[in-house]
């Protein structure tokens, strides 16, 4: 039972990851594309901010796959 | 002797010319816009023009003379009234308060000649209904009101409600009648390859574009000849403010799903950053 909730859990927090990569990457080229160039910096901070924010998934994944090893690559 | 007609011919088209580098050297005025002394002139020149052309008695370089020296005399008045603040004031005229603190000042009116229905009236072009909304007015030079109204009746804008609004560069005008413009182009910074990969995107052909424009964000916009067809607007930038709403969401389902302390803050800490990234890019993201 505790089992299946991590596995839900675990691939949520995948997918989330996923979806901060689409922010991630749009933001830059909003960064990219945009003319003014408060807009260029107000981007790219975001940017950093989405990729700090993605580091600590990241880490919090590898720890939900290392509790529960037989979920792993779902 | 030739005949009267060639004359006529021969002496609108020198005047037109003449007139027609009057007209440049002395700038690009509106008409509405012309200083007392310029309208004169104005009026001057065009009938001493009119005269001379079709009165075939009188000498051609007379008239020639009078109009070169009517557009000197008019540039020479408009070039002292750039140096110096006290001929323009006597030349072009000076504004005159008519409304300060919002009480009428009646002896400038009558100084200016106005009637109250007159000053009525140009406030009704202002839209202005009650002299009592007005704070300041100024009848200026040229004959036209400038009202500044009290700060409750001016219109509400972002600054009043203390909105932050990103700083929006001119539109470029990439595309015209199917052709790209390269200038606008290399303004907005960017270069034909981007422009055929947008393109791309939205599924649509180049020689079909009537007018494509790029907005401050990079984003094209096309009106297309054919109006049957519809072109999705660009919502990028709604899209991703959409979806940072969700993964802050997301985040703080997260905190409160988990049991380890640990993880709870984690998420907690990074739903409240995302929160403010949301909060300092919807400016930029709305709309």
């Amino acid at each position: 039972m505790k089992g299946s909730l991590l596995v839900t859990i675990a691939s949520n927090v995948k997918q989330c990851l996923a979806t901060m990569n689409g922010i991630e990457a749009q933001l830059a080229s909003f960064a990219l594309n945009s003319l003014d160039s408060e807009a260029q910096a107000t981007f790219n901070q975001a940017m950093l901010t989405v990729g700090e924010v993605k580091k600590d998934l990241q880490y919090r994944v590898l720890e939900l796959e290392r509790h529960e090893p037989q979920y792993k690559g779902s | 002797m030739m005949p009267d007609w060639v004359f006529i011919i021969v002496r609108s088209i020198v005047f037109l010319v003449l007139l027609f580098i009057t007209t440049k050297v002395l700038g690009k005025k509106q008409i509405s816009e012309l200083s007392f002394f310029e309208y004169v002139a104005g009026i001057t020149i065009g009938s001493i023009a009119g005269e001379v052309v079709t009165g075939l008695e009188g000498n051609m370089f007379h008239g020639a003379l009078a109009l070169v020296v009517f557009g000197f005399v008019t540039f020479l008045v408009n070039f002292l009234a750039i140096k110096s603040k006290k001929f323009s004031d006597f030349a072009e005229g000076k504004s005159t308060v008519v409304i300060k603190d919002g009480k009428i000042l009646e002896e400038n009116l009558k100084k200016e000649r106005y009637t109250i229905d007159e000053l009525s009236a140009l406030l009704r072009q202002k839209n202005i209904f009650k002299f009592a909304d007005v704070e300041f007015a100024v009848l200026e030079p040229r004959g036209n009101l400038s009202a500044l109204l009290k700060r409750e009746n001016q219109p509400l804008t972002p600054k009043d409600l203390q909105m932050k609004m990103p700083n929006e560069k001119e539109p470029q005008t990439v595309i015209m009648d199917g052709n790209i413009v390269d200038e606008s182009l290399r303004c907005a910074g960017k270069g034909r390859g981007w422009l055929y990969t947008e393109l791309e995107k939205l599924d649509v052909t180049l020689d079909n574009v009537f007018l494509g424009q790029v907005d401050s964000y990079g984003e094209l916009t096309v009106d297309l000849y054919d109006d049957k067809i519809q072109v999705p607007a660009p919502a990028q930038r709604p899209l991703l403010l959409a979806t940072l709403k969700k993964i802050q969401a997301d985040l703080e389902i997260f905190s409160l799903e988990t049991d380890c302390e640990k993880s709870k803050a984690m998420y907690k800490r990074n739903a409240k950053k995302i929160q403010e990234t949301i909060d300092v890019l919807s400016p930029y993201l709305n709309g």
